[in-house]
């Protein structure tokens, strides 16, 4: 585009300049001029908000498909209550098997990067220190060992979180609650759960497909927001239904509460 | 809302999680709605969503008031647009720049105004003006392109979405003081 002296012309290329639609070089050209033209200035300041508001028109309200998981605003807080919201200390909320098994997770990737960084780091320190080269390459050699093992682990970890987040995962959406299938894997995601009693705790169940009784699974809690995601031990290909109900601390054989929520899989 | 959201931003600079968390629930559909139209593909729109809330998180200081609303969509697509460059990049498309995050605009006449009023808005525009202003927001494609796509000559396409933007502004403006 060649800056014109028709400035019908120029007001074109600002109207996509304020749609954000022009290609950097023009955006340049552009830039320029309205900084220079009273005219284009106007006409700029003038469309931009409408341009703007165009965004606006994709806001999803009332219809669950085009909302985001329920998963993703527990992540979200977890990373910014735990103080660990930038990209190089990202961590992830843990989907919970258990009570006992609450945590975070690190990127699989970054862990190992920051094993091998504190490994190379340590291991020049000991060289301008000692000169024991040797000695340094095999700690070198240990730590690398440790941060394989430890990403390896993590990535199992990680692969859960996929299965969570997944676009071919299967979405039961049920007031504050959000099973999610993807295979054979099977969780549950709540939100805004109450403290249980004390001396209770929240217990999964799960039916098998063709059984008429329910199987006791995972006891868990609600983090101090209200927020539980945990990952069911059982088939979810061979699971009828998923229900959770409230029940004393160490779970139950049975339920023994009207069961807080029930959700047939399909 | 604006206000609103101001307050909150204001609590979150102090790093009030309660407020933020406030923010998100406030906004976070028109996030995830912006990048799933424009990415059409939920993952990375929920990817696009978390990035965009850490960077309010992280960054409350990009914000200097006005129209909360009308500038989390533009970080929001501006992240989209990233994403689609890595997709173009693969495939060798030129795509523009994004809008420039974090300008002094007066925006704040829309402050209120909200998704079905917007839509309906764009529904009355014409058809050829309608579609290569959503193409260009939405797409991530420069005007060129969706010249060349709709076999469209590059000045009447700049026409069209000027004419588009006018109309829209106009129809806008009378829903705010309707």
């Amino acid at each position: 585009m060649n800056e014109r002296s028709d400035p019908h012309d120029m007001l074109d290329d600002v109207a996509v300049y304020a749609l954000g639609a022009l290609s950097p070089g023009d955006v340049r050209r552009v830039r320029a001029h309205i900084a220079s033209c009273t005219l284009c200035a106007e006409e700029y300041a003038s469309l931009r908000p409408a341009a703007t508001a165009i965004g606006l028109s994709a806001e999803t309200i009332g219809d669950a498909r085009a909302c985001p998981s329920t998963l993703l605003k527990p992540r979200i807080m977890a990373m910014v209550r735990s103080g660990k919201t930038h990209p190089a200390r990202a961590v992830t909320l843990l989907p919970r098997r258990s009570a006992a098994a609450r945590g975070t997770i690190w990127p699989a990737y970054l862990v190992a990067a920051a094993c091998i960084a504190i490994a190379i780091v340590s291991s020049m320190w000991n060289v301008a220190l000692t000169g024991q080269l040797k000695q340094t390459q095999q700690e070198l050699a240990r730590a690398t060992q440790r941060s394989s093992s430890l990403a390896d682990t993590l990535t199992d970890e990680r692969s859960t979180l996929s299965d969570l987040l997944g676009a071919d995962a299967k979405h039961y959406v049920q007031g504050n609650a959000d099973v999610v299938t993807r295979g054979s894997r099977a969780y549950i995601a709540m939100h805004d759960l109450a403290e249980p009693p004390r001396g209770k705790v929240y217990q999964a169940w799960t039916l098998p497909k063709g059984s008429k009784k329910m199987v006791p699974s995972l006891t868990f809690e609600p983090d101090a927001h209200g927020d539980a995601v945990i990952a069911l031990p059982s088939d979810a290909r061979a699971t009828a239904v998923i229900a959770v109900s409230l029940e004393p601390e160490g779970g139950s054989k049975q339920p023994t509460t009207k069961p807080i929520l029930v959700v047939p899989l399909t | 809302m604006t206000h609103d959201a101001d307050m909150l931003m204001a609590q979150v600079r102090e790093r009030d999680a309660d407020a933020f968390e406030s923010l998100y629930d406030m906004h976070h559909r028109l996030v995830y709605g912006v990048a799933l139209r424009m990415l059409a593909e939920s993952s990375a729109a929920e990817d696009v969503t978390q990035t965009v809330f850490l960077k309010v998180w992280n960054s409350p200081e990009l914000y200097r008031g006005g129209n909360f609303a009308a500038w989390i969509v533009r970080v929001t697509r501006n992240r989209a647009l990233d994403v689609l460059r890595g997709r173009a990049a693969r495939n060798e498309i030129e795509l523009p720049e994004g809008l420039p995050e974090g300008e002094a605009m007066e925006e704040t006449a829309f402050a209120r105004i909200d998704a079905e009023r917007v839509r309906n808005a764009l529904a009355a525009l014409p058809a050829e003006q309608r579609e290569p202003i959503e193409l260009g927001f939405f797409g991530g494609i420069t005007h060129a392109e969706i010249a060349r796509r709709s076999g469209t000559p590059l000045g009447t396409v700049k026409t069209r979405i000027r004419s588009g933007l006018r109309k829209l502004r106009t129809a806008l403006d009378e829903t705010v003081t309707a």
